[in-house]
Order: C-alpha cells, then sequence, then structure tokens
C-alpha cells in the first residue's frame, strides 16, 4: 500500500493559551476500524473536528489519500470522502427518509426532482445495510437508532472513504446496538475506515481493531485492541486511580427531608416511591430515557398530569409549579445546562440572582447587593470569568455550570436535585463539583444525583436508585452499587426481587 | 480586513471604554451626528420652536415605541398599535363628547383611553399566550380588526370636540416645552426604571432570551408575556390622548397610520434586538429621536419629497449597521 | 480614514444643498403640502406642485417654494409645524382629513400666514381662500352624457370611491340626474376605493354577475383604466361606453385616439394646486388677478368639463404625470 487513507503528523490544536491536543501522529487504513477514547475534555471532539476541517490545527499535517492539505476546510474534507455521523442528528423532521439522504445532492431529471431514482437508490443503500426502512416515511416518526441508519446512509451516497461516529451507541438500546455493529462491519468490508468515538470500553473492545487513547490532549496509546484489557483501557484513560477524584463518602445520614410516595407522569413514570435523607447523596442511574429526568421535573412542578404524594420534612406539600418547590427548599439543576439552566446574554451576576432575586429587591434591584454576592459565590466556586457583567455564554462549560450551581445554591436550597451535574466538563472541575456536593450534603443538605456516568454514582453516592423504563428497578447500598449491578438492573437483565433485598418503604 | 473597518473598530472599541452603557453606544453615536449635520444644514434647525415642535411630534410614535420595547423584548411584536390607537382615539372622543361637564369629560375621557388600551393589550396578550398563537399573526389580525371598528362606528369620518378643555393637554406647554413631551419623557423614566430595576424587567428579559429557562426559574412566562402586551396597549392609550387632544380630532382612517412601523423601527435602530431578550428604553427614546429628527431636517432642507423615503430608509440602515458592527 | 472623510463630504454635500436653498432666499416663501403619491390623482397632484412651483419660481424671482408630501394626515401636521418654523409667508395646503389639519391650519392663519386650502374644506374656516373642483358637476355632467349617448336607455355598473364626502357628493349627483331617466336602469353600484388593483378585481366580480351591460361610469380615472382591463380580458363587447372622471392623460389619449369604449371624461383636475399657488402668489403679494377691481376671491370653485373628442386637444399635457 503506497499510502494510507488518513496521515497525521505532529497535530496540534491551541485555542489561545490553552493547547487542547497536542503532537497527534495517526495513520488509518482503508477498511480499518480505529476506536477513539478518552475522558470528556480529553480531546477526542477536537480531533475529530480538525479530521473533518471544522478546525485548523496549530501544527502538523494532515494527509488524506496521500495529498497533504495545510489547512482544511468541512467542505474540502466532505469532498475528500470525510463523513461525520453527529451526536445530535442532522436531519429535517418534515421530510421523508428518501430526501433526508439526497438532501442537498438531489437527482434531477431535466431540472426536475426525479423521486423515483431516489426512492430506488435510498432503498438499495439501505439494503446494502441491511436495515429495512420504508423511504417513505417521515424522519420525524422513526426512533433515534433509524435516524441515525438515515445518517449512515446519507454518509454513503458522498461515497463516504472516512466515517466518523462520534458516542453513536449512547442513545441506543443493546438490539439495536448490534445492528450499527453490523452496520459498521459492512462499511468495514467495503473498504471505508471507520473512526469510532466511544466512551464504553466493552463496545470498543468488541468492534475496534485498534485503539487511540487520550488524555488531556496527549496521546497515552496507540495499540492493537486485543493488547488491552478493559481496566488496562480505563486506567491510561484516566491515569490515576478512579477514588482519587471522588471525595471521601461516609456521612451518617439524618432525617429524611424528602419523600416521595407512588410519583407518576402518564407514559413517562409510574409508581416511583423513595426516601432522601438529610446528609446523604443519592444517585439515581438508568439509561437515557428511563425516566430520571421526568422524576426530578415531577418533584419540582415541571410536568403537566403528575400524580402520588410528595413529603418535606414529613409534611405533605403540594408542588404545582417550580416557584412553590423553591420555596419548599427544593432546587433543580437541568441537565440541559444552555437550554433549561443560563440564559446565555444575561450576565454572570443576572444569572446567579436569576432565583433568588426577590432578596435583593427592596422596591427597587439594590445591584450592589447582587454584585457582592455574586463575588463571593465567584470565589466560594473559584468562577473564572474576566467580568461579572460579561455574558455567561462567553464562559468555559465548566465555569457555566459553577454559574449555575451558585443559581441554585444562592437560595439557599435544602434539597437538591442535580441533574447530570458534571456533563461535558473537564476532569478537574467534575473533582470540584463532587467535593462541593459532598460538602453540600455534610452540611446537612438532601442531595439526589441523576447521572449517565456509572463511575459517578459509584464514586459519589451513599445509596442509587436504578432506573428503568420509567420505575424504579432496584435501590443498591455499599458494595452493591458497582458497574455491573447497575447495568445489570438499568438493563433489565435482572430484577429487584432475584437480587437486592426490596428497599426498605413503607 | 479594510482600512475603514479596522479604523471602524478602533474608533467603537476607544469609544466602548466610557462610562456608557455599551449598547446605547451606537444609536447615540448616530443620534449625535445627525444633530450636527441638520444643525450645519438648516439655520431653522435650532431654533426653540423648531425643536419644541420636533419633540412633540416624535412623543406620540415615542410614547408608543416605550410600550412595544417591553413586547419586543418578551419576544414578541405588536403590529396593531397603530390601529389601536384609532380605535382608542374614537372611544375616547365619544367619552369626551358624552359627557357635559367639560372637566369630567376630559378626566374620565383620559381614564378610560388608558382602560380600553390596557383591555385591547390585554385581547392580544391574552391570544398570544392562551391562544398560543404567534404574536405577528395575533396583532396582524388586531390591527385590521382595531381600524375596521374604528372606521365602523365613526363610518369613516372624523370626530372633533367642541370641549373647550381638551386641547390644552396635546397643545399645552409646561415649562416651555409642550405637555406631550413631558409625558414622553415621564414615562420612558418609569419604562427605565420598571425594566432595568425591578424584577419585572428582569423577568421580561429571561423571558424574550429563553422562555425555557425563565419556566424553569419560576417565572411564570405567559403571564409576563400577557403583561407587555397590556403595557403596550396603556402606552397606545397615551399617545392617543396626546394625539387626540393636540388636533382636537381623530380621523379613524388617518391616525396611527404606519405608526406600528414608526415605533419598531425606533425600538430596532435603539438597538433592542428584534429576537428579544435584551433592549434598553434610552435606546428606543434615541431611535425616536432618530426618525424625528430625519423628517424634520427633511423638511428644513426643503429635499424632494421623493426622496424623503430613500434618506429615511438609508439613516435606518446605518444606524442598525453600526450596531451590528459592534456586536461581531 | 475614510469613514472619517465620508462624512464629512457627505456633511458638506448637505450643506450645500441647505445653503443653496437659503441663498437665494427672498422677500416671499410659500409653503405647499399634499398628500403622498399614493394613486394617480395624488401623483399628479405632486407633480403639478413642482412643475408649477418650478415655473413660478423662474418667472418670480423674489418668491421662493417648499414643496412636502405627507403620507397621512398627522404626518402632514408635522410638516405644517416645519414649513412654520421656516418662516413661510403663505400656505397652500390640501389637507389629507380636513379635521386632523384644522387645528395646524389654524394656527398657521391666526398667525398670519396667506392660506390657501384646496380641495378639501375645513368645517371652521381658516383661510383667505378655498379652492376646490366641482364634485357634484362631475357626477351630474357625467350622468347627462352618459344618459345622452345611451339615448336614454342602458344597463349601467357605477364604480365609486371611498365613503367620504367627495365620493357621495359626486354618486348622489349621478344618482339624481338618471332619475330624470327612466330607461337607464343602474344595476350595481361598488365601492372601489379609488384603488386600481382593488377596481380590477371588483369590475371582475360586477361582470361576471351581470352579464349585459351597457355602460360604466369610474369616479376616477385609475379606476377606469382597470375596470377597461377587466373587460378586455373578460371581452365584453356589448359594452358601449365607459366613462371616467379626472381628466387623467391615459384616459385623455385613449380618447384623442377615438377607442370604441372611453368616449368621455369629466375634469376634476389636480392641476387645481398649480392654479392655488399661483393664487398664493398674486394674494401674499396683495395683487389682483387680471384685470379683476378686487382682489383674490376667497372661494374658487373649478368647473367639471366634459372631455370628449370634439374638445381632447385642449386638456392634452404629455409630460404630466395625471
Amino acid at each position: 500500500m503506497s499510502h494510507p487513507l488518513l496521515r497525521l503528523r505532529g497535530i496540534s490544536k491551541a485555542f489561545g493559551p490553552v493547547t487542547v491536543l497536542q503532537n497527534i501522529d495517526l495513520d488509518v487504513e482503508p477498511g480499518e476500524v480505529l476506536g477513539i477514547l478518552g475522558e470528556n475534555g480529553a480531546g477526542k471532539s477536537t480531533l475529530l473536528k480538525l479530521i473533518s476541517g471544522v478546525y485548523q490545527p496549530t501544527a502538523g499535517t494532515i494527509e488524506l489519500d496521500g495529498q497533504p492539505f495545510q489547512s482544511l476546510d468541512p467542505i474540502e474534507a466532505r469532498s475528500c470522502g470525510v463523513a461525520m455521523i453527529p451526536q445530535e442528528f442532522n436531519l429535517v423532521p418534515s421530510l421523508r427518509v428518501y430526501e433526508n439522504v439526497f438532501l442537498g445532492q438531489e437527482i434531477r431529471r431535466y431540472g426536475l426532482l426525479d423521486r423515483r431514482t431516489m426512492r430506488r437508490r435510498t432503498v438499495e443503500i439501505l439494503a446494502s445495510l441491511n436495515v429495512d426502512l420504508n423511504p417513505n416515511l417521515m424522519i420525524g416518526k422513526l426512533s433515534v437508532a433509524e435516524k441515525q441508519m438515515v445518517e449512515v446512509a446519507r454518509v454513503l451516497v458522498n461515497d463516504a472513504r472516512i466515517v466518523i461516529l462520534d458516542e453513536p451507541t449512547t442513545v441506543l438500546t443493546d438490539r439495536e446496538v448490534a445492528v450499527l455493529f453490523d452496520v459498521v462491519r459492512s462499511l468495514q468490508s467495503r473498504g471505508v475506515a471507520v473512526l469510532f468515538i466511544s466512551h464504553k470500553l466493552k463496545e470498543v473492545k468488541e468492534l475496534c481493531h485498534r485503539l487511540l487513547i487520550l488524555r488531556d490532549g496527549r496521546p497515552v496509546e496507540l495499540c492493537a485492541t486485543a493488547d488491552l484489557t478493559e481496566e488496562d483501557m480505563a486506567y491510561r484513560m484516566v491515569g490515576r486511580e478512579l477514588a482519587q477524584i471522588y471525595p471521601d463518602k461516609g456521612s451518617t445520614p439524618g432525617d429524611c427531608a424528602l419523600e416521595v410516595q407512588g410519583l407518576s407522569v402518564p407514559g413517562l413514570i409510574s409508581d416511583i416511591s423513595f426516601r432522601l435523607h438529610r446528609g446523604e447523596v443519592l444517585g439515581l442511574a438508568g439509561l437515557v430515557g428511563s425516566g430520571r429526568t421526568e422524576v426530578a421535573e415531577a418533584i419540582m412542578g415541571l410536568q403537566a398530569r403528575v400524580s402520588g404524594s410528595i413529603r418535606i420534612d414529613g409534611k405533605p406539600v403540594s408542588i404545582r409549579d417550580p416557584d412553590a418547590a423553591h420555596r419548599h427548599g427544593l432546587a433543580y439543576l437541568s441537565e440541559d445546562r444552555q437550554g433549561k439552566g443560563l440564559i446565555l446574554n444575561f450576565n454572570v451576576m443576572q444569572n446567579i440572582t436569576a432565583l433568588s432575586l426577590k432578596r435583593y429587591v427592596r422596591g427597587l434591584i439594590r445591584h450592589g447587593a447582587e454584585r457582592r454576592q455574586a463575588e463571593h459565590y465567584q470565589e466560594r466556586l473559584a468562577i473564572k470569568a474576566a467580568s461579572l457583567r460579561n455574558p455567561v455564554g462567553l464562559l468555559s462549560g465548566g465555569n457555566q455550570q459553577k454559574v449555575y450551581l451558585a443559581k441554585l445554591l444562592d437560595i439557599h436550597p435544602r434539597i437538591l436535585l442535580l441533574d447530570e451535574p458534571t456533563r461535558g466538563i473537564d476532569i478537574n472541575t467534575k473533582q470540584q463539583i463532587y467535593r462541593l456536593i459532598r460538602s453540600l450534603a455534610d452540611e446537612g443538605n438532601a442531595v439526589l444525583v441523576i447521572s449517565s456516568e456509572l463511575e459517578e454514582i459509584i464514586g459519589l453516592a451513599d445509596r442509587a436508585l436504578v432506573m428503568r423504563e420509567g420505575q424504579i428497578a432496584a435501590e443498591l447500598t455499599g458494595d452493591q452499587i458497582n458497574e455491573q449491578d447497575i447495568m445489570l438492573y438499568a438493563a433489565g437483565a435482572r430484577h429487584r426481587d432475584s437480587g437486592a433485598p426490596e428497599p426498605a418503604l413503607n | 480586513m479594510s482600512e475603514s473597518r479596522t479604523f471602524g473598530s478602533q474608533l467603537l472599541s476607544g469609544l466602548r471604554r466610557l462610562p456608557i452603557d455599551t449598547s446605547l453606544l451606537a444609536p447615540l453615536l448616530a443620534l449625535l451626528i445627525l444633530l450636527v449635520v441638520s444643525s450645519l444644514a438648516s439655520e431653522f434647525f435650532l431654533n426653540t420652536r423648531n425643536i419644541s415642535n420636533v419633540l412633540r411630534q416624535v412623543s406620540y410614535t415615542g410614547i408608543i415605541a416605550i410600550g412595544m420595547t417591553f413586547v419586543i423584548i418578551a419576544g414578541g411584536i405588536d403590529l396593531s398599535v397603530g390601529s389601536m390607537l384609532a380605535l382608542v382615539g374614537v372611544v375616547l372622543m365619544y367619552i369626551v363628547n358624552a359627557i357635559a361637564d367639560p372637566v369630567q369629560a376630559v378626566i374620565m375621557g383620559m381614564l378610560g383611553a388608558v382602560l380600553v388600551g390596557a383591555l385591547f393589550g390585554l385581547f392580544n396578550g391574552i391570544l398570544v399566550t392562551k391562544g398560543r398563537i404567534a404574536a405577528f399573526v395575533v396583532t396582524l389580525a388586531s390591527m385590521s380588526i382595531f381600524r375596521s371598528l374604528a372606521l365602523y362606528f365613526t363610518d369613516a369620518g372624523e370626530i372633533t370636540t367642541r370641549n373647550p378643555l381638551f386641547n390644552n393637554i396635546g397643545g399645552g406647554f409646561f415649562l416651555g416645552l409642550p405637555i406631550p413631551v413631558w409625558t414622553f419623557l415621564a414615562m420612558a423614566i418609569v419604562a427605565h426604571i420598571l425594566l432595568m430595576h425591578t424584577a419585572y424587567g428582569r423577568h421580561v428579559c429571561a423571558v424574550g432570551s429563553n422562555a425555557q429557562v425563565a419556566r424553569y426559574s419560576g417565572i411564570r412566562v405567559q403571564r409576563v408575556i400577557m403583561s407587555t402586551f397590556v403595557i403596550a396597549g396603556v402606552c397606545v392609550g397615551v399617545s392617543a390622548i396626546m394625539l387626540a387632544s393636540r388636533l382636537n380630532s381623530v380621523s379613524p382612517s388617518d391616525a396611527g397610520y404606519f405608526y406600528e412601523l414608526d415605533a419598531i423601527a425606533a425600538v430596532v435602530i435603539g438597538g433592542t434586538a428584534l429576537a428579544g431578550g435584551r433592549g434598553s428604553i434610552w435606546g428606543t427614546v434615541i431611535g425616536a429621536l432618530i426618525l424625528g429628527i430625519i423628517n424634520n431636517m427633511l423638511n428644513l432642507m426643503g429635499v424632494s419629497p421623493y426622496l424623503q423615503g430613500l434618506m429615511k430608509g438609508a439613516v435606518i440602515l446605518a444606524a442598525v449597521l453600526l450596531q451590528y458592527r459592534r456586536n461581531t | 480614514m475614510r469613514i472619517n472623510t465620508m462624512i464629512k463630504k457627505a456633511a458638506l454635500a448637505i450643506c450645500l444643498v441647505g445653503a443653496s436653498t437659503l441663498a437665494t432666499a427672498d422677500e416671499y416663501h410659500i409653503g405647499v403640502t399634499v398628500p403622498s403619491a399614493d394613486h394617480g390623482w395624488t401623483a399628479g397632484l405632486l407633480w403639478w406642485a413642482q412643475r408649477a412651483t418650478a415655473d413660478l419660481a423662474e418667472k418670480y424671482p423674489e418668491v421662493t417654494f417648499t414643496v412636502l408630501a405627507a403620507d397621512s394626515g398627522t404626518s402632514q401636521v408635522a410638516d405644517v409645524e416645519d414649513l412654520m418654523v421656516r418662516n413661510i409667508d403663505a400656505l397652500v395646503i390640501l389637507p389629507h382629513n380636513p379635521a386632523t389639519l384644522q387645528r395646524v391650519i389654524t394656527e398657521a392663519y391666526e398667525e398670519g400666514i396667506y392660506t390657501v386650502v384646496v380641495d378639501r374644506e375645513l368645517e371652521e374656516p381658516a383661510q383667505d381662500v378655498f379652492m376646490a373642483g366641482n364634485n357634484p358637476g362631475l357626477g351630474e355632467v357625467a350622468a347627462r352624457y352618459m344618459a345622452e349617448e345611451l339615448g336614454g336607455q342602458g344597463d349601467i355598473l357605477v364604480l365609486e370611491g371611498p365613503s367620504i364626502p367627495i365620493n357621495s357628493q359626486r354618486v348622489d349627483a349621478f344618482n339624481r340626474v338618471m332619475e330624470d331617466y327612466p330607461g337607464i336602469n343602474i344595476l350595481a353600484s361598488q365601492n372601489t376605493d379609488w384603488n386600481p388593483q382593488r377596481a380590477l378585481s371588483v369590475t371582475e366580480d360586477l361582470l361576471g354577475r351581470f352579464q349585459h351591460v351597457d355602460a360604466i361610469w369610474a369616479g376616477d380615472d385609475d379606476v377606469l383604466m382597470a375596470a377597461m382591463r377587466a373587460i378586455a380580458e373578460n371581452q365584453r363587447d356589448e359594452i358601449q361606453l365607459v366613462v371616467g372622471g379626472g381628466g387623467s392623460q391615459e384616459v385623455i389619449d385613449l380618447i384623442r385616439n377615438d377607442h370604441p369604449m372611453v368616449k368621455g371624461t369629466v375634469t376634476y383636475p389636480p392641476n387645481m394646486v398649480a392654479s392655488a399657488i399661483a393664487l398664493a402668489v398674486h394674494g401674499v403679494k396683495g395683487e389682483h388677478l387680471g384685470d379683476m377691481y378686487h382682489g383674490v376671491p376667497s372661494r374658487i370653485i373649478l368647473a367639471a368639463d366634459l372631455i370628449t373628442a370634439d374638445n381632447v386637444e385642449q386638456f392634452y399635457e404629455p409630460d404630466a404625470a395625471y
């Protein structure tokens, strides 16, 4: 073979003074599946964006098919056969499957759309992937997995030669994952190179020939998958023992702060009952779509048609909207920081006081008091912001998350419901947030942590609930909180009565 | 990058260090340029009488633009204000003519105008929030409804009044300035405080920026949106009082004609984002002044009536371009 | 740098424009304000105002003019205020809506400005001269001409204007005359707002409704042109006669060229504003008109002239906008 399909030499990328990727060398051959592993913030997505031309490298060269590029732009990359299937699909929900497959590259006859040919080719492509899908269906009607297949078909219409799959399995069921893997293998047999990004070690082990492991922007390992066990991979990704990241557990739980009985939202969650104690961090695990977020939203009065009862400090309460929830000492951190948490064009100060504004009003808003409080949080949470008057949208994800936490803390909540509190932020900030969560519990507050990252539940929670299909599948304590047990319950492979003891609820 | 662009950005970044709210900078700059050019171009411009005329001409649409600012910041738009002004004006004239005692007639008329304006605003607001129809569509429809009702009640004829006191409101002076100007100023101050220094104002901005975040933060989003339309209606009521009493008459086909566009233009020139979420009352006041001064200057200079629209459009574009350059 | 010099140049240019209007400022300054050109007749109005001011400025170097056009009554109020700031000696105004303009015209008149009100009369007179076309006359002349052309027999469609006094004066006079001709049958009388688009669809509807029509009267010549389009598209050859109102050059041209249907129109000339400006020139100087023994009359109503093939040449003004 004269040259590899993709060759990176000495690739580095810096944003201002911050280096996010350093000295990457990589060759990718046709028909190869390369796994890219790394924690959030390790530089995986930056690497992908360099390959697909979204970013330009600060140093180093990219060669596609033997042709070197100084700076690659997305259009060039696409014309060289690089295709990316993003986590958020770029499909138009109001168009049909075949229309989406050929969107922007419609086949025309005499200037008019040739629907028949487009439909036929869509069927052919889907069939070659062993996917049976009606090309006339509206995208909006498809499942997530089917949408993903449409994205793959779209890529194949383009004769892509390097396909990048960015965490494709997070939103899929096991069966769908199996279908996806078949598709990847069939791509591979056509000589397409696949870059597979995931943090699910098992999948990587199963699918990939070779592995690139990134840590803090540096390549720490590039080897055949067979050479590493899953434990080796995890160790190389994190670079230290997991335990170090998490503060010590072990406070003694106090009185029951929040008791939920038979909480149901038709179609979303049913018969959720649990207790949350003062001084306790309760983990809430489960797959995406298992109803974890809906539980928190139902408690906060953000869901319609909620039934069931909620007691706070033993007293029954009725919560119809978030305002009422806040008055009862509840605070909720949404998983969607930018969509539901922060107002991006408000400044840091205005975001922090968004819930607690009443306290700063004596007829008019006392801007001075507001600013002093914001400065207090800036110091306490080590928020890095050039000015408190800057829009919060200009801050990094980690600092935005701290501002969001400060917003909750400013109403002095006694019960915190934190939904994915460390999503999309770097390891150092994560560690700070874990410490904060623990110290909040130690101060006698009750904390519920919803997380998709098993390590987070394992490292942080005193007790864990596992949800599956809108119900609580298990309550785990102590040593039961481990990756295997959580997954077994979450995926429905084990049921409550066969394994763990019945949770003590009356 | 062209030379002028670097110069422009240097100039703006220099100005930005001045202790003024940066979002006001572009419209303020445009206003200053316009003032200098106008006073150079016409000897009559700085004439006291002209200044008081311009301010009075500006105040009718300016008062409406203040209400429009709230609606737009909360993410809506109100196209009905011009027609609403005609209908409120008609109601106002009916009340003034129906009550025999002139003092009582004027007081009741003013109260009635503000109340009716608020009700019409509420009508728009309810359709937008409870009816879940886009504000553009609701107010497009009510624009047509209000104008039509005004024409129907009056058979398209102008209404006048013989009330001897009525004209003293819009036509009167206080400390050398017309009363509509004082009213405009007072409303601007109140609106500014409401927007920048109260929890309500913060909520309006939050709702316009991201209604979802506002909801998750315990803000009653629907109520806030509805209230902005009521504010717009109240402003229309006040403007109707000023205009009708100045002219001592209301023409249902003509009153408030295209005021919605002037008000929206004033808001946009003033730096309020049409997408909502941020804006300022002083910006709107400056925007209204810019529009008023353009009209006045073109008239004073005797620019061809065919070209006046071009000049007006060009100044609007220039003022807005200045802003977008600042934002990028 | 470039922005700087551009602003300077622009300011300079604007100053020069301003200065040139000031340099000739002299004994008399006459302000003219009319509605802006939103349909043919008002376009003609503005055209004639500009033509007259250009002609008169040349003839009387001691008089200067400022012409403004307003798109609404309230903006016309502002225009009058602006003109007063410029110290005009005379005001010629065709008011958008008389009641809206009443106060500001009164203010001007009471300040001693020589005031000429054109076409639309104020409720409380506040002017030196009122000048208008003859609205009832327009309806009357048209009706009499049509009845005679049709020999007192026929089915007629009437295309009206909006419900304002001018229109009702025209239509009422038309109907009064037609009462004398029992053989004439008015099929329908509909509002077109004097707007060509509206007129086109109204005429289409009426032609669809009535299978036989002998004649159409359009109170406005732009409406007439729109109606002709509907007639042509529907191939309604049975229509013998179409009569207009206003006297636009387009219609005059049809009459000159012996159009088979369009044989007449009645003047309601937009150049009345030109005459009003001329009156103001003499009035403000205290002169007499021609050999009259009196000053400028306080009330002038122009005749409603019937234009037919016999006299069309004297109304032909190919440059005019209407």
